[in-house]
């Protein structure tokens, strides 16, 4: 029986530890390949085809995405009841009306809100001009697969969706989305 | 013996009416609700680790909504869930499908059972006696210097290796501080909100030293109006009006400033700001206080 | 001016940790007298409490160059809630942390300096030294602030509802870092010789410590999120909670295990005690990197990186120290039918609920960088595994009353009674109701247990309880029973309405009515707080309650406080949803949750019950101890040269 020392090096190694070690580096590991691919651009995923989105706008009009093929259009969801979206609704404004010369459209989806709070709300903001599709149960946005006000597509002149804003569009994102596809006309 | 047998009727007869329940419980009652079933399945995409039945985020109200509809339309709920999972990804179900990283899910703790299992399955055995080779006893008696300047090393090393590491991972731009002005206005509506209006008005003026804008300066001088500094409030929708005469807002407060300082000249504003802005929120106030 | 005094006394502190450490490893190593080492384990704690208490002070009065009070103080904060505040972010928790991690340290110094306490010393000052570089490099709340804002937009608002916040978190943390004990004591055993073969009897009663201060956190916190959280639920399993949970589980494990000296048990005490502050650790990485909410989050701060390369340490550290193989030492096999076998059983289904728990918790980290998508483990997950093993657990807290070392051939006729009562209980309550598998084998499972406590020799007259060797044990179990007919009566029975009301209408839950009187709001603009007025009548009575929705613009973040109508039956509990901008309408939420009660009441139990064997294993030992503490060790005297 006093064969303790004779046995390889490896017989002493306890596996419950060993097993805990080796899961802790893996995971070890994957965070930190991870890390140094940094944050790559998740949540963008290829470009898909927009969904339909049709119907009575604010102010009386019809309105059909379809009929905008040849268009870039601009899809922002919002609300009165979130804060973010008041303040990045001067900056769409703005940007609608640049880029309707080169054949921009920037639609709001209004989601599950009042009539006369999103009126208020566009007029505070000087945002009247803005196309708004309310969408008071909120079925056209989940037909968006929309996460969370604010919410940001872009659709390009095919229809596809090609770029997607989880939060708050920034000047550098239009920019850097919007543009190109503007510029190509 | 009796007894016995009676304990033993007793119990198998209990059993039998546990059994009955336990099944007549377990059979999901008729008034189950299909929307809930296919909502407990998938995750609120706004929330943290919320279910959709649980979760109060607008969105989720929606997605019920649109579950709701879909299953009064005779969708099946597989069909409601790929639906679900072609708009949203598969991040939108509630767990991960049992494929790819999913499987550990079932996997280890599975490993677990097993394996403490086995473990408690030789703990109970018997052991004998193993009789102890001196070699195995951890007495080595190392020279005792090495070891204590090696862990004073390892020390020193952890403690440089934390202060080194903080400071290359911090993130590259060191807290992007916020613009101060943009603080002062924020705590200033926060105070207006609360009625401190002296201390809002202060907080607006030292955004203003700032930030030389014309909407602060209104906002002081409403603020300057509701704290009853009249002659402030006048003085600073002055200069509001200096640069643009037609400013609504600027009218209004020095309109309303002069109902306290100048009463004469009070109502002549006041109706200046009703020709300029018909419409404001405020001019049916104004018209009402001009008529009476 | 404070904050470089808080700097220096992190600084301090990081001196005087190492400086600790290696006095105690030349106790160990050299024999060398251990009152220097004492002294520097008393320096890092008067460090830590220097640390604090500036922090404390700079929050108080307001000093907003101080940059953890810029982030979270305020000058509207009450009193009470600018002291707590100390721990209502990060940085300044970690000052909490460090503060009891060093008092333990201090603490544990105290006792014979033997080869065992000295090398437990070493790495309790080793991880003290960490966290002292973790504050001071990482994440110091002291930093200076330019321009040094006039006001903070102080703590989260949900930190402002309850009272329960200034307990809830000090206990979790005295949890967290007591279970450091053993994990340092099991760590030096290996090394420490023959005084190593007594680290369990050293280890028991701080672990008693852990359990209990954690168990009473775990419940104060599942309060705090049922008061103030006003969801209606009180344990979502969200990654905060199951870290905390995790440690719990083996921690309980482990004071079953090392039950009766934990003879035969040598290896699962040992890998038990280890894993309960690695899974700490590992907890404390999940949650305070922000890896869980999102592996982006990781990178936002150094701390995630940091703290996973110490846990990676410590377990590399632990595995390299308990790893090797001890020949085991001789020992009898275990019957079938004994407490020995319970303790086995439990501890594996324990240690499988923790694997699980862990999984679910860690999957979105592993799962993220591998499929590019971002997988969540719903609470479905849990209910699936975790919550019938739980039932198992709960069935075997019903034996050892059942189970004797002097007669184990009557061991079935002594379950007789209780497993009748189970099956009756299940009987009657399934046919009457449709509460569901789980929940109904829960209730028989704790009629199962309390049945057996009550017949259990000695139990029925409280002088027999008070004789009884095993008291604390039947305090426990009879807690935990209670606890899991509270989970599952309040799992099953809840009955929820949410409506939109005008003013006079009414919502109704079974026999509950509530009446809506009044939307009132205050403030608009600024901090804007909404409260409705309902009358809420049942069974002939009736009364007042007020739900509250507040909302705070200076961190854009809503809070609905409910209100509860707590009873011995039911809870009523009224939550405000939303209120229409005229003020003529709310939506509300009405739900009667049953015999919510049992669930604190059940979680007092079993703190109880551990402050009760505390105190049992310390007045057991005064008998029995010999020598008076602060004598030297004889075994280091053949060691120095």
């Amino acid at each position: 029986m006093s064969c303790g020392a004779r046995r390889p090096w490896w017989w002493r190694i306890r596996p419950v530890p060993a097993a805990v070690l080796l899961l802790a580096v893996a995971l070890g590991v994957v965070l930190s390949t991870e890390r140094l691919a940094g944050p790559t651009d998740a949540g963008q995923r290829p470009a898909w085809a927009a969904p339909a989105l049709a119907g009575t706008t604010l102010d009386g009009a019809q309105f059909d995405l379809a009929t905008l093929r040849g268009q870039v259009v601009l899809v922002n969801v919002f609300a009165s009841w979130c804060g973010p979206c008041r303040d990045e609704l001067p900056l769409l404004a703005e940007t609608a009306r640049q880029g309707s010369p080169q054949g921009l459209r920037v639609v709001g989806l209004n989601l599950r809100d009042g009539p006369d709070a999103v009126r208020d709300l566009l007029e505070r903001t000087r945002a009247d001009a803005l196309t708004v599709l309310p969408d008071p149960d909120g079925s056209r946005a989940v037909d968006w697969g929309v996460r969370g006000v604010p919410e940001t597509f872009l659709v390009d002149r095919d229809g596809q969706v090609v770029a997607h804003q989880p939060g708050v569009v920034t000047r550098q994102w239009l920019r850097d989305r919007l543009s190109p596809l503007l510029a190509a006309a | 013996m009796i007894r016995r047998a009676g304990v033993a009727l007793t119990l198998v007869a209990l059993l039998a009416a546990a059994a009955a329940g336990l099944f007549r419980s377990a059979v999901p009652a008729g008034r189950a609700d299909p929307v809930a079933a296919v909502a407990a399945g998938l995750r609120c995409p706004a929330c943290q680790g919320e279910s959709l039945v649980d979760s109060r985020s607008p969105i989720a109200v929606s997605m019920r909504q649109v579950i709701a509809d879909q299953t009064a339309q005779g969708r099946s709920p597989d069909e409601i869930r790929r639906w679900f999972v072609a708009r949203y990804g598969e991040e939108v179900l509630a767990q991960p499908p049992a494929r790819g990283p999913g499987l550990l899910l079932w996997v280890v703790p599975a490993l677990a059972l097993l394996g403490a299992g086995a473990a408690a399955a030789r703990t109970m055995r018997a052991r004998r006696p193993a009789r102890v080779s001196p070699a195995d006893r951890p007495t080595r008696r190392r020279s005792r210097r090495p070891v204590w300047w090696l862990a004073a090393a390892g020390l020193v090393a952890l403690v440089v290796a934390v202060a080194v590491a903080a400071d290359r991972l911090a993130p590259p731009t060191v807290t992007p501080r916020t613009d101060p002005t943009a603080v002062a206005l924020k705590l200033a509506y926060d105070l207006e909100g609360q009625q401190r209006y002296d201390a809002a008005a202060q907080m607006y003026r030292e955004a203003l030293r700032d930030r030389p804008d014309d909407g602060v300066r209104l906002r002081l001088a409403f603020a300057l109006l509701r704290a009853a500094d009249a002659a402030g409030a006048e003085q600073a929708a002055g200069q509001v009006l200096d640069h643009a005469p037609e400013s609504p807002d600027g009218l209004l407060v020095l309109g309303l400033a002069q109902r306290i300082t100048r009463p004469t000249v009070a109502s002549a504003t006041l109706r200046r700001f009703l020709a300029v802005a018909p419409a404001h929120p405020a001019a049916p106030e104004i018209r009402r206080l001009l008529g009476s | 001016m404070l904050g470089d005094l808080g700097t220096a006394g992190l600084v301090a502190g990081l001196l005087a940790a190492p400086l600790a450490a290696l006095l105690w490893l030349r106790v160990a190593l050299a024999g060398a007298p251990a009152r220097p080492a004492r002294l520097a384990s008393v320096g890092a704690l008067l460090a830590a409490v220097t640390a604090c208490a500036v922090l404390e002070a700079a929050l108080l009065g307001h000093d907003f160059s101080v940059r953890f009070v810029a982030e979270n103080g305020g000058r509207h904060v009450p009193l009470y809630y600018a002291v707590t505040s100390l721990w209502s972010a990060m940085d300044g928790s970690l000052l909490l942390w460090l503060l009891v991690l060093a008092g333990y340290g201090a603490l544990f110094a105290r006792g014979r300096p033997d080869r065992l306490r000295a090398c437990a010393m070493v790495v309790i000052s080793v991880v003290t030294t960490f966290f002292f570089a973790l504050s001071t490099f990482a994440a110091n709340p002291f930093r200076a602030v330019h321009p040094v804002p006039p006001d903070g937009p102080g703590p989260n608002p949900l930190l402002q509802e309850h009272a329960a916040m200034g307990v809830h978190p000090p206990l979790l943390y005295a949890g967290y870092l007591g279970m450091v004990v053993p994990f340092a004591l099991a760590l030096a055993a290996p090394l420490a010789g023959p005084d190593g073969r007594d680290w369990l009897r050293l280890a028991r009663p701080w672990a008693l410590v852990a359990w209990t201060t954690l168990t009473a956190g775990i419940v104060l916190g599942a309060w705090w999120s049922y008061a103030v959280l006003g969801w209606g639920g009180y344990w979502a399993w969200d990654p905060v909670e199951n870290a905390s949970l995790l440690p719990w589980l083996t921690t309980t494990a482990l004071l079953h295990t090392s039950l009766g000296g934990g003879r035969g048990r040598e290896r699962w005490n040992s890998v038990l005690a280890c894993a309960g502050f690695l899974l700490v650790l590992l907890g404390t990485f999940l949650t305070r990197s922000g890896a869980v909410a999102s592996v982006h989050a990781f990178t936002e701060s150094p701390l995630g990186p940091l703290l996973l390369g110490f846990v990676l340490l410590a377990v590399l550290a632990t595995t390299v120290l308990t790893g090797p193989r001890q020949p085991p030492p001789a020992r009898p096999g275990v019957p079938l039918w004994s407490r020995p076998t319970a303790v086995l059983v439990n501890t594996v289904l324990l240690v499988t609920v923790a694997a699980v728990v862990l999984i679910g918790t860690v999957l979105p980290l592993i799962a993220e960088p591998v499929t590019g998508t971002r997988a969540s483990v719903g609470p479905g997950y849990y209910h699936r595994t975790a919550v019938p093993l739980a039932v198992v657990v709960l069935l075997l807290a019903g034996l050892p009353p059942a189970l004797r070392v002097r007669d184990r051939a009557g061991v079935l006729r002594r379950l007789a009674l209780p497993g009748a009562a189970a099956l009756a209980t299940v009987a009657a309550v399934g046919l009457l109701s449709r509460p569901g598998a789980a929940a109904l084998t829960a209730f028989g499972a704790a009629a199962f247990v309390l049945t057996g406590l009550l017949t259990a020799p000695g139990v029925p007259t409280t002088a027999g309880l008070r004789r009884s060797r095993r008291r604390a044990a039947t305090l426990g179990h009879a807690g935990l029973a209670l606890l899991a007919v509270g989970v599952a009566a309040s799992a099953t029975y809840a009955r929820v309405d949410e409506r939109t009301l005008r003013v006079g209408e009414t919502i109704r839950v079974g026999d509950v009515a509530a009446r809506l009187e009044s939307v009132q709001r205050a403030a608009p603009g600024g901090r804007m707080t909404v409260r409705a007025r309902l009358v809420v009548s049942s069974g002939g009575h009736s009364h007042l309650a007020a739900p509250v929705l507040r909302y705070d613009p200076a961190r854009d973040m809503a809070v609905t406080v409910p209100a509860i109508d707590a009873g011995t039956r039911r809870d009523v509990y009224l939550t405000l949803l939303a209120v229409a901008a005229d003020g003529g309408s709310a939506s509300v939420r009405l739900a009667v949750n049953p015999l919510v009660g049992l669930i604190w009441a059940g979680g007092a139990v079993g703190t109880a019950a551990g402050l009760l064997a505390l105190s049992d294993t310390v007045r057991a030992r005064r008998v029995r101890r010999p020598h008076p503490t602060g004598r030297r060790v004889p075994v280091a005297a053949g060691a120095s040269p």
